[in-house]
Order: C-alpha cells, then structure tokens, then sequence
C-alpha cells in the first residue's frame, strides 16, 4: 500500500477527441493551475489514444478549479472532466512510461 | 452517429415491443390469407426468399426466434422445421447461442453484420473445433444481403470458404444447409448452374425440398430464363408440391429479364386465377422491373393503383425500387421515389443499409442523395453534442476507396449544412484506421489548405502496421509524407513507431539521413538517449559528449529506470546519476537538478516489486554508498517518501543506507528511523525511565509509547501515562488515546480528552476516523448536540474525507437508524450534507429510512423516503417501504409512492418496484398482473437483483414464481433465470427441484447454456442420480472406477472389432469418437497410436476428443503424449477450452499448482475461457498450498469473466485467507475476511453480508488447527458485536455442529446470541440436513441449543423426514406423540412418510395413510402454504 501514502491531485478527463495529444490536454488545463503531469495513454497497436487521460495538478486547488468550470470546450468537443476516482489509477503498469 | 441512432431507435422500440411482434404476426397471417388454405401456415418465412430483395432483411426469420421471442413461437413453427431450428442440444449450445446472439444484436440493432464479426464468429467456431449443423448454418445465412457493406462476390467466396471448412471440421450437411446456400447465392447474384446444383446434393445423398426448386427458379428467373424456370416448375408440380406466391413473384422478374413485359404483367391475372392474391411482393417484382427500364410512367402508375387498393408499401420496399433504380443508371428517377419515403419506424438502419449497398456498387451519389434526407436527430442537438450525420457513409466511402476530392465535397455539403461539425477528421480518422498512407497524406494537406492544424500523433496509426511488418522503407515514406506537411517528428513519434522498425540505432540513423532527413532535432535526440537508456555504459557516452542537445531527464525517465533496474555496473549508474545531477541540460524544469534526481531515484524504488528489491538489495547499496562520495544529495521529504517505500516492501535494511544520502541530516527525528516490531513496549518504558533521567526532552518516545499501549488496548496504562507526563504530551498521543476511549465507550473521558488537546493548541485537527468515532459515541449516548459540534470542528478545521471516511460516517448513522432513533439520524444527516463532509448517497441516506422502519413507522419511512428524493435524489431502501406497504395492505400510501415513483423514475421502473414487492411479500397473483403489463420489457439488471435476493435468502417460492412469471417477458433471458432456480437447487442440494425445473426448460424450449448443463449435472451427480442428458464436459472420474470400466470394456467391446478391411481417416475418426464417448480410453488410446503409426493424420477434433477422454480419467502423461502426437501432425494443434479446462483440474489434483496456473494463464493468453470448475479447482489448490498471492494473481487475471463464469467472489477472498493459514500468518487471514464482511465499506461490495466464508472454517476444522479457528471466531464474534454482521459467526456455529462439536457450539451461541435470530441461514441448515441419511443427530443437537428458532410446525416435519431418510421408526413413532400430545397436527406429506417408515418396519399403520403419492403432497402443501399466505395478506 505505498501508493495510499502519496497525495494526488488529479482529475480524469474523457471524451478526449482524437486529434487532440497529451500537449494540447496539458495546455489547455494548465489555465487551471500548474500541470505537473499529463498521461495520456495511447494504444501501441492502433496508434490512436484511447480517448481518456489523466491530469495531475500540482495543488488541490488546480483540481477544483478544473472541476468547477462548467463545460470544456476544447476544439470543439466537449470534455468530460471528473474527479480522479481511484487515487493512484496511474500506479505500476503506468509508471514506466516515459514524458508524465 | 451510429450509437445515437441505435439509441434513438430503442426508444422508439421500447412502449410498443410487443406491438411489433404482434405485427409480425398479422402480417404472417394475411400472408397465408392471401394465399389460399393450400399453402397454410408455411408460407410466412418467405417473402426472404425474394429475388431481388438484395439488401432487405427479413427480421424475424432468425433461426432461435420460437425460442427467445416466445410471443412469435406460434406462427414460426411450420417454417423453422425446414430452415433447420431444430433443438440445438448439449455441448454446442452455449456457444451457438452465443454466436447468434451477437450476430442477432447485430442484425437487430443495425439490420446488418460486419465482415470483423461475422469473420470472428467463424474463427471461434473453427477454434472450437465441432462446429454444429446450427453453427453452420447461422454462418451461411449471415454471408448475403446482411453484409451490404462487402462486394457481392467476395461475400459469396467468404459463404464457400465457410462451406468447406466447416464440413472439413466435420459440420454434416442437410437440406436447410443447401437451402441457405441457395439463399445466399440469390442475393449475391451468384451465377451458377442449378443443375449442377442438384447433381451436387444428390451426391451427397441430401434430398432437396419445396424451398430448394422455389429457389431454383428464382434462380433461373434472376437470369431471365423462363425455360429453366418452366422446367422446375413442371417438376414440383408432378411431386405435388405447392405453387406459392414466391414462385410466382419470381416468374415476374423472370418474364421481365428476359425482356418480355406484357409476359411479366401477366402473371397477375394468372395467379388470382390460381387463387393465390398478389402481394406487395409481387407488385415490388413489377415495379424492379420498371426501374430497371427506367419507365417511370409506368411506376407512377402502379403506385397510384397501389395507393387506392389494399397493398401498400413499406419505406424498404420504395429503398429497394431506389437501388434498382441507380443500379440500372435511372439517378434522375431517384429523388422522385426518395419523396415517397415515410420514415416508418426502423427507417434509419434500413436507409443505412441502402447506402452502404449503393456505395459498394459504386454508386456513393446516390447513397449521399438519400443520406441528405435522413432525419435529423433532436437527441443530438439536445445533449450538447456536436452533430455527426454521416459517420458510416464517410468511413464506407474510405474503405471503398473513393477519391479524395469526392469526399471532399461531401465532407463541404455536410459541414456547410450544419450536419457534421467535424467531417474531414473524421473521413481522417477513417483513412488512418485502414493504414491508407497515400489517401491520409493527400487529406491532411486538404485540411491543412483549410488552416486546420496537423499534429505529429496523426500519423501514429500509420506507423504501427510498419512497425508490426518491420517496413523500414514504408516508414521512411510516412516521414516524408510528415515531412511534406511539414510536421515535425517528436520523441514520442520517434522512440515508439520508428525507431522500433529498425535494427537498431545506427540503421535508423543511416535511413533517416539518406532519405534527408535531420537528426539533430530535439525529437530524434530524445529518442536516442531514451533507445540507449537500457544500455548505460553507451547511455553514459551519449549523455556525456557535448554534442549531446539539451534533453529533459523527464523525457527518458522511465526508460532510464528500466535501464537501472536491469544493469548490474554500480559504478556507471553512480555516474550517470552525478551526470544528471550537475549538468543542466537534463534538468529544465523548475525544481532543478537535485529534485529531478531525487524523484528519479524514489521512482526508481517505487517501480520495483517487492521480489525485485530484495533480489536487488545488496547492488542498491553499494550504489547508495558509491552516490555518497559524490555530491548528490536528496531533501528529507523524497527521502521519506523513499523510506516508505521501502517499508511496506519489508526491505528496511535499506533505509539505512539511503538515509546517508540525506540533505541535512538533523531534520530526521527519531521516527524516520526504521522502527523493529517486537518488544517496544518494554523497551520503551526502559527508555522513557533513561531520558527522564538524564533529564532529556522526552515529546518523541512518550508518544511511541502511548501509541503501542493503545495497540495492546492497555487503556489504563496509557491514561495513567498521559497523567504523569502532561505537559510532554503529543497531538498523536491523545487521538490515540480518544480514540481508545471511544471504543471502550468511555464518552466522559473521550470528551475530556478532547478538551484538554485543545486548550494545548485550538488549531489542532484530529484525522476523520477519530472525529467519527467521537460521534458515533457521542451520539450513541444521547450527546447529539455535542455530535454535530464535531461534525462542524470537522468542517472547520478541513478534515480530508476519504472513501473509507464515509464508509465510517454511514455507520454512525446505521447504529443510531438501527436503534430506531430518526431524530438522531436526520440532525446528523442533515449537518453531514449541508456541511458538505459527504456526497448524499443512497447508502448514506438509508439509516433514516431504516429507523423509521425499525420502529414500525411505514408512513414516516414513505415520507422519508420521498424528502429524501427530494433534497438528494434518492429513493433508498424504497423496496423495504413497498413490502411493508404491501404487507400492512396500507392501499392509499402505496398508490402515493407508486406515483411517485412513476413520475420522478419512469413508469418501468415503478412496475418492477411493484412488482418485487408483491413477490416479496407473496401476494404472486398481483405480481403476475404487473409483469403482464404490455409493453414491459426484461430489465435483466433488476430481474438479477432480485433472483440474487431470492438466493441468498433461501426462497425458492418467490424465485420460482418470478421465473414462471417472466416468461412472456419481452427479451427475456430464460437460460438466465432457470440457471438461478438451479443455484438455488445446488444451494439446498434438491436434486428433485432441479429435475422438475430441467423438464420445465424443456418445455419452454430453452436451450441451456453450457454452465446451466454444468450445474445441473453437478447436483444430480452430488444426489448420486443418474445425469439424464449428454454432459458438454467429460466430467472428472475417480480414478478408483476407472480400470475397472475399463476391464469391462475390453471384454465386450474389443473382442468383435477387429478390422479387416483398411479404414479411411474419417473412419478412424468416427471410431475414436465412439471409443471417447463410452469411456474406452485406453482403447481408444491404443488405436490413436495405431493409425499414428500409419502415419495418418487426423482432424484436430479426435485428437482433442480423447484428450480430453484422458484427463477426464486422470491420465495427464497419456492426454500430454496425445498432444505430442496431435502437434507433430498438425502445427498448429492447441488444446480446446476444455481440454485445458480438464488439464487445469488434473494438474491441480496431481498436486501440480503451479503448472495449473500456468495452463490457466496460457489458456488466458489464448483467448480461451475456462470453466468455472477448472478456476474453483485451481483458487482451492492455490489456497490449501498457502499460495495467497497466487489466488489473487488468478483472481485479478480472471476478474473480467468471473461474473460469466459465475464465479462467487468468496472463492478467492475464502481462499486467500487459507493460504495466509497455510503459510502460518493468521493475521492476515483475519484482516482480510474482516475487511471484507466489514459494512459499508463500498470497496468490499454489497455481497458481503450474505456471502459464506463455511469453507474456511471447515478447512481449518478439518486441520484442527485451533489457533486459527480461535482467531477467526474472534473475529466472527467482532463482526457480530460491534458491526451487527451474523454470516460468519453462523457459519462457524453451523460448521461447529456439522463436525459435532456441539460445545463449541454452544459456547458461541453464548457469546454471540445474535446467531439464533438467523433464522434463514438456520432453516436452511436444517433442510440440507434433512434430506440426507445419517444427520438427524445436528438436527437435534441444533434444537436443543436453540429451541425456539423457528416454530414447531416447521421443525418436526423435518425431522420426521429425517428419521424416514434413517429409516428409523422407533424415534419417528415417538415424535409422532410427542406431535399429538403437544397438539401440533402432521400435515399429510408427514402422515405419508411415516406410513412408509410403519411399512418398512413391517407394522400396520396406525392411521389411515393418505391415498395420493408424495408429489402430489408436497405440491399440496406448497400450494397451501402460498394460499395461507394470500389469505393472511390480503
């Protein structure tokens, strides 16, 4: 249980249209505070992402900042933008990847 | 688009379900109206054997429909015979009703199949290896008109592969097959001669029937040849067969193709003058054939003298004229006929489908023509969406490889028009699915022309297939179509689609720069320091030239600890870390290069397993000791983080070592020191005693020591402790210690406790677990002001709450919902949600209902319920509400909720709600009524619920009634709800209720899944009776009977066999076959080997076949050499699912766990799925081995099917704690079950209180290991106590009596009173005891321990079938007086048992034995008890 000691303020964001990579998400969400980190998993064996990703804040003020605006307009689409509900749904299998 | 369209169409479906099968039937029926009596009922399947229908689809003409839809059952039955429903049986029948429910959904939903699913269906056929008469044909119908989306001639070279390969595996044909063949050949425009046709199916010794010649002519008629058709014709009439309108509709497009008009417009008359009507069928044959004249005058004229007559047209029929119409070059034709479209009910995937046929046969501008005049979906502008019409056209068009500037122009149309907001991404999107590079590249430069942006990730999708096929070359060309756009490569792009392609670095490098590329950009760069990370000595080069470009650590991190975690040279990792430590280029963000070190080395750490560290220990240190000598240096909150780490994976040696490393080393105070476990206590008194000696600060260790004293629960001690040391006392100290308090129900001292912390520091904040336990005692005592005061300190002083928090915050409200005490529960509730500590959830609102319900008060908890809904939107135990409702008969409150709930949950939802109820309470007739409501669909999430309810709670009366009531239900899952019945049978061991509810499936027509066989199988073997059905699985024999079957079945069978002429393969095979299915192993063994030494080979199927024969006998060496054999034959042999399934069980009985795991794992990998057995069997091997890692290991891979595999979750946590047994760590066995029972911990699931956790307590009775039965029962008795959770104490106390322990039993029972109010799991105890010889003593042990658990009434009957199962009649003759002197009358189910007993005894019955069999009383007696029932509710 190493993971439940560490404080993550994430949300999680779906609906993720598939023109847009981990850097549009990050530039686009840093307007809520300071992104530390930004996972967006792609599949190896489509080359497409997988349309959802994970937004780690620095504070839990980016996190409720994020959550408090209404919609997300992003290119066009509309985001979905949840709290993170499994703190650490970035653990192991995730960890090695590179660029978070 | 598709998905809202389908949703839109559900909707639309839904109130009026069951109209539309109604229409089925009344078109079916003025079908046969029509035609005449000759014909009859055989007529409605085949307005589908349509000639031109080329894209239409019949949808009730699925094979299954009598079965499923059962409202349709009674008009399908003459057709289904001869397209070949007849029952599918035994081991093809799970995955047949899988395969057609997919392809049924399909057809369903959309009115069509993919080529992806259909192609899947066939592989996994194939993979199964057997395939059925029913499997092949559900492929071949599917390979017409249902794939409108693939060339005609390539579906009908995909229906003759699926032919032959099928009858390779051994698929028989009949004449159902040829007809389907026929079928499909018409709809594809098969050219074919059908003479041939017949010479095929006459070699094949398959007689052809009435459909086979309609089809014929068809045939014929499609190529206009009216000779060939007449000849036909002439022959089903010397065989007296009927001339149906079919034959005649085609005799229309006959005439017609052959040119001959006039011939064509005669068949009308013809027909009435044979008294057959034409039909809409008919007039649809002359109207194609206008269209293909391109006459339009004449259409007009027959659709206005359609319009006056009786026929009319539906919008497919008008689709059909359309395509006709394109097809034959008439486009200017099209938007007359498109107007006539009404858009009837299923429009929308009609019309896709016309599309989709119209675009592959390249005729994409009419298709958009009609696309245009799709409706426009409200739905999609209401949800906020942007639009998206036209998804399937544009990816249709990408697959059928339309040219650019086409697309184009339609992507402009649909976005110009507001139908699609994003068209050219999409038609992208679609270009880059199907790797077209050229067609991706030339639209990303249109796009790009419209100032739309183009991102390095576009071309992901392209590189990959290059990557899989390693096409260096290919992917040069992308590059350079990136290049073109001038997209710059990043890392991402490089590292994982294309460096990956080539050899190695140095190749990629060379292909790069021939083909012009730049490799000094950032993005290759990158790449290259993360390729080399694995390698450090080339990493630490690369990293140290100072040609090397600025590259963030962040960007190779993670390779770079892969690499670490994989190199064993200390020396070049310490290098590289003080590279990265000084040297600026690899740290550009803002926390500098100390703290990207330091996460890199606490990332490091923490992406290693447990296994990993220690394997790794001593180089970590070393390495740990080499970075001392250098300047790096880690700050103390990585350092803690890392020493965290490093503790929970039990490696604290090494915390030692990292700690040298830290930055300012007198910030770690005693605690970051790692801590030992044993003898603190002492210890710490001891060091207490020294420091106060010296005179020391003593703040660190009297908190350790408060803590561990709490620990032990010495709350004397500590109070005594804190009492002496006031003034040294820490903030940790008296949270422990309240918290203590709080448990010991101590309120007084809790408070004060509280109090004096305060007056210490007032900004101090306890964690939520204390606060909640200073509540829920505070407000247990009446202290409900200085409750909520705490509540707010919370709110105030911020106090995270977490899941587990809330978990905590609704048992609070439980313990004072359960006193029945609602004020209490509603000022908590409401200060809890208005403060905002918790989200008000269903569970969190329930304790308020539950204590009006406690106290009796209905009207209080109905209205409770509907504030509740009203403030939170939650209806919480409505379903309590209801059967207290209902059983109080109070009508007027219940219409007031039912409307309600109509209102605010939609009128389905209130059916159900009632529905329930009503079988909650037994009043089954008005159940029935409710469920009957037209229009009432299966909502099979609620219909689970309440079978689950049933189950668990051992009533099989309301299950029962529920399945028999939901069988007209609307898509209603039968299989599904008699396999519940059968749980319940296993659950009781009643083998008689599972055989009567077996001959009751049989009668509904269900055709049983695998499992459903399965559990069947198993109850009535665990009964010892006699499985009346072909079991799908060889069954696991003990290997005691086994020789001897087999001795047996070398004297009768072997002797006459010998075979004199040479056999073929397929003999063999059949042979082999026979051998398997009657048990003959061995000899079907030898002979494998003989024909192997022939050198002949054999299909997959006997070779699996006798594998499987094999381990069923416990022989793995045997199965393994068969496999051998089968894999040097066949390459590509691999055992079936069940086979592994069986390999699973036999390596688990032979002690082989870890091979077990491994097949499963294997079988996981090979996309098989196990059975439940193989899975339950290899969780129980792992557990009594003490593997508990293994179990969850099993558990985690497994997780995604368990619920299909019905598997119960207590398999793996039951499990689990024995293994923790086995390996000695009580402990953990206990933490883990009572996590698990623990309430209101919504992580453990709503399971909890029902599951049974028996099977450990048996296990470790069994073991006698009493140290770990003494802590499981303390932990039964906690459950039980503090969190009213009965289960496993009554589990132990039923288990304590089944192994005779009847002190034990007792004493618990004492300690836990509570168990003898567990009045179901009682009861049902006492049933399966009941039925089996032998166990009359528990029945009497457990009376006397609790007399009075349930009435007599109930008890002595079981008890006399108890003695009647002994055979004992002097006890029963006793119990009999005893019966009549206490006055309790023996009902007549009673009298005939002991008639029987009086019998066998050889005595006379001393009273008159009633006359009728025991089922006819047992029946009455069932029906009694309902009546009553009624009686006392209504």
């Amino acid at each position: 249980m190493a993971a439940s000691s560490r404080k993550v303020f994430e949300v999680f964001v779906s609906k993720i249209p598939w023109t847009i990579a981990s850097r549009e998400v990050k530039e686009y969400f840093s307007q809520f505070g300071q992104v530390k980190k930004c996972l967006l998993p792609f599949d190896k064996e489509t080359g497409f992402h997988r349309g959802f990703c994970w937004v780690g804040y620095a504070t839990e003020e980016g996190v409720q900042n994020a959550l408090q605006k209404e919609a997300h307009l992003l290119e066009g689409s509309r985001l979905q933008v949840q709290k993170n509900r499994k703190p650490g749904g970035t653990q192991r299998q995730n960890r090695d990847s590179d660029g978070s | 688009m598709a998905a809202l369209l389908r949703s839109a169409r559900l909707l639309k479906i839904s109130p009026a379900s069951l109209l539309q099968i109604t229409g089925a039937n009344i078109h079916g029926s003025a079908v046969a109206r029509l035609c005449g009596g000759a014909i009859g009922g055989r007529v409605a399947g085949i307005r589908a054997t349509q000639v031109t229908h080329s894209f239409g689809v019949n949808r009730v003409s699925w094979p299954y429909a009598g079965v499923r839809h059962f409202a349709v059952a009674p008009k399908q039955q003459g057709v289904s015979k001869d397209e070949g429903s007849s029952a599918v049986r035994a081991r093809q029948a799970q995955q047949f009703d899988w395969a057609l429910g997919k392809l049924d959904s399909s057809v369903r939903r959309t009115g069509r199949i993919t080529k992806t699913l259909l192609l899947r269906i066939f592989h996994d056929i194939c993979r199964s290896g057997y395939p059925s008469g029913n499997q092949a044909l559900l492929l071949l119908r599917s390979c017409g008109s249902l794939l409108p989306e693939m060339p005609l001639s390539e579906r009908n070279e995909l229906a003759h592969r699926i032919w032959d390969k099928l009858q390779e595996l051994g698929a028989s044909y009949d004449a159902s097959h040829y007809n389907a063949l026929l079928k499909v050949y018409l709809q594809n425009e098969f050219k074919f001669s059908p003479t041939e046709f017949l010479a095929k199916m006459e070699a094949a010794n398959v007689q052809p029937n009435r459909v086979t010649y309609q089809r014929l002519i068809a045939a014929y008629c499609q190529e206009g040849d009216i000779e060939g058709a007449s000849k036909i014709l002439g022959f089903m009439k010397s065989k007296d067969l009927p001339i149906t309108e079919a034959v005649f509709n085609s005799l229309v497009t006959g005439h017609a193709r052959a040119g001959d008009m006039e011939s064509a417009e005669n068949i009308l008359p013809v027909m009435r003058g044979a008294g057959i009507e034409p039909g809409p069928d008919t007039y649809l044959a002359l109207l194609t054939a206008y269209a293909e004249k391109g006459d339009m005058e004449k259409i007009r004229q027959i659709l206005e003298a359609l319009d006056k007559g009786d026929a009319t047209l539906m919008d497919r029929d008008f689709m059909q004229l359309v395509f006709s119409l394109a097809r034959a070059g008439h486009h200017q034709h099209v938007p007359e006929v498109v107007e006539r479209l009404r858009h009837d009910r299923g429009f929308i995937p009609d019309a896709m489908n016309l599309c989709l046929s119209l675009i592959t046969q390249g005729q994409e501008d009419t298709a958009f023509a009609v696309l245009k005049t799709f409706p426009t979906l409200q739905a999609e502008a209401q949800n906020g969406d942007s639009p998206e019409l036209g998804n399937f056209f544009l990816r249709h068009c990408v697959n059928m490889d339309k040219s650019v500037e086409k697309l184009q122009t339609y992507c402009k149309e649909l976005q110009d028009s507001g139908l699609h907001s994003s068209a050219l991404q999409f038609t992208l999107y679609c270009t880059l699915e199907a790797k077209k590079t050229g067609m991706a590249v030339h639209l990303m430069k249109v796009m790009k022309e419209q100032g739309l942006p183009i991102r390095p990730h576009y071309f992901w999708p392209l590189l990959t297939q290059h990557q899989r096929d390693k096409n260096t070359q290919a992917t040069v060309e992308v590059l350079k179509g990136m290049q073109d756009l001038e997209v710059l490569p990043d890392v991402e792009t490089y590292s994982s689609y294309v460096l990956p392609t080539f050899d190695s670095l140095e190749t990629a490098r060379a292909a790069l720069k021939e083909a012009g590329f730049s490799v000094d950009t950032e993005g290759f760069s990158a790449s290259e320091v993360r390729a080399e990370a694995v390698n450090l000595p080339k990493l630490l080069v690369l990293l140290s030239s100072p040609s090397c470009p600025a590259v963030d650590l962040s960007l190779f991190r993670g390779s770079l600890t892969l690499g670490f975690k994989k190199s064993s040279d200390v020396e070049c990792m310490t290098k590289i870390t003080e590279l990265l430590y000084q040297d600026p280029r690899f740290s550009q963000t803002s926390g500098g290069p100390a703290e990207a070190v330091s996460y890199f080395l606490y990332n490091l750490i923490d992406s290693m397993t447990e296994e990993e560290l220690l394997a790794q220990e001593e180089k970590l240190r070393q390495y740990f000791h080499q970075l001392k000598n250098t300047n790096v240096r880690i700050p103390v909150n990585i350092y803690r983080g890392i020493r965290n780490l490093l503790e929970s994976c039990h490696v604290p040696e090494l915390i030692k070592d990292v700690v040298i490393l830290v930055d300012g080393k007198e910030a770690i105070d005693t605690l970051d020191i790692p801590r030992g476990k044993e003898g603190r206590g002492v210890g710490l008194e001891k060091r207490l005693e020294e420091l106060k000696a010296e005179n020391k600060p003593l703040g660190a260790t009297l908190k350790q020591l408060i803590l561990s004293l709490c620990a032990e629960e010495k709350l004397d001690r500590a109070l005594e402790l804190k009492a002496q040391h006031e003034e040294d006392m820490a903030v940790g100290g008296y949270a422990a210690l309240i918290n203590l308090c709080c448990r010991h129900d101590n309120v007084e001292e809790a408070l004060n406790l509280k109090r004096e912390v305060q007056r210490k520091d007032s900004s101090v904040a306890l964690d939520a677990g204390k606060y909640l336990a200073l509540v829920k005692v505070l407000s247990k005592h009446g202290k409900v002001d200085e409750a909520v005061d705490i509540l707010k300190e919370m709110k105030q002083k911020d106090v995270a709450v977490r899941d587990a928090t809330v978990a905590l915050i609704f048992h609070v409200l439980n313990m004072a919902g359960l006193r029945g005490d609602a004020a209490t529960v509603r000022r908590l509730q409401e200060t809890i949600f208005s403060l905002g500590l918790a989200k008000p959830t269903a569970n969190l609102c329930s304790p308020l209902i539950t204590a009006y319900l406690e106290s009796g008060d209905l009207t209080g908890a109905l209205d409770a319920v509907l504030e509740c809904h009203k403030q939170y939107n939650q209806m919480p135990r409505i379903h309590d509400v209801l059967c207290g409702l209902v059983e109080k008969g109070e009508t007027e409150l219940l219409q007031k909720a039912m409307d309600y709930v109509s209102q605010e949950r939609g009128e389905m939802t209130m059916l159900y709600d009632l529905f329930f109820a009503f079988m909650q309470t037994g009043k089954h007739r008005e159940a029935r009524k409710i469920i009957e409501t037209p229009g009432l669909r299966a909502r099979p999430g609620r219909l689970q619920w309440f079978a689950e309810k049933c189950i668990s709670n051992n009533q099989m009366e309301a299950l029962e009634g529920m399945v028999e009531m939901t069988a007209k239900l609307f898509e209603c899952d039968r299989d599904e709800m008699y396999h519940y019945i059968l749980r319940l049978c296993k659950d009781t061991n009643d083998w008689r209720k599972a055989d009567a509810t077996w001959t009751k499936m049989q009668e509904e027509n269900v055709i049983p899944r695998e499992r459903t066989l399965l559990l069947l199988a198993d109850i009535f073997k665990s009964n010892g009776q006699e499985v009346p059905f072909e079991v799908p699985e060889v069954w696991y024999e003990g290997s005691t009977e086994a020789p001897q079957q087999d001795s047996k079945s070398k004297s009768t069978f072997s002797a006459p066999s010998p075979a004199p002429t040479p056999l073929s393969p397929s003999d063999y095979q059949l042979r082999l076959f026979t051998l398997c299915k009657r048990g003959k192993v061995q000899e079907a063994l030898k002979l494998l080997k003989e024909v192997d030494q022939k050198g002949m080979v054999l299909g997959p199927a006997p070779y699996d076949s006798l594998i499987r024969s094999l381990l069923a006998k416990g022989s793995i060496e045997d199965a393994m050499a068969v496999r051998d054999i089968a894999t040097t034959r066949i390459g590509s042999f691999q055992l079936s699912e069940v086979a592994n399934s069986l390999l699973v069980i036999s390596q688990v009985k032979c002690g082989k766990v870890k091979e077990a795991q491994a097949t499963l794992t294997s079988m996981l990998q090979a996309d098989q799925v196990p059975s439940q057995l193989a899975v339950t069997r290899l969780v129980q091997g792992l557990g009594t081995r003490g593997e508990a890692r293994a179990v969850q290991e099993v558990e985690s891979t497994i997780k995604a099917m368990a619920s299909s595999l019905n598997l119960s979750r207590m398999l793996f946590i039951n499990n689990t704690a024995l293994a923790h047994i086995k390996r000695g760590d009580i402990e953990a066995a206990v933490e883990g079950l009572e996590a698990f029972y623990t309430p209101g911990s919504e992580a453990q699931g709503a399971d909890a209180p029902v599951a049974s956790m028996s099977y450990v307590f048996r296990r470790v009775m069994e073991e006698n290991n009493e140290d770990a039965l003494d802590k499981l029962s303390g932990m039964a008795e906690r459950l039980a106590n503090h969190f009213a959770v009965y289960r496993p104490a009554s589990d132990l106390f039923l288990q304590y009596l089944e192994s005779g322990r009847a002190e034990d039993a007792k004493f618990l029972l004492q300690r836990c009173a509570a168990i003898s109010e567990q009045k179901d799991v009682l009861l049902s105890y006492v049933t399966r005891a009941a039925q089996k010889p032998g166990q009359v003593h528990k029945i009497k042990t457990m009376m006397e321990l609790i007399p009075d658990f349930t009435e007599k009434e109930v008890m002595y009957p079981y008890l006399i079938k108890s003695y009647s199962q002994d055979n004992d009649l002097p006890s029963a003759k006793a119990l009999y007086q005893k019966m009549q002197e206490e006055g309790v009358a023996a009902d007549e189910l009673c009298l005939k048992r002991l008639a029987t007993l009086y019998r066998n005894g050889g005595e006379a019955v001393p009273f008159e034995e009633p006359p009728e069999s025991f089922k006819f009383y047992a029946d009455k007696l069932r029906e009694k008890t309902k009546a009553q029932s009624l009686v006392e509710d209504d």
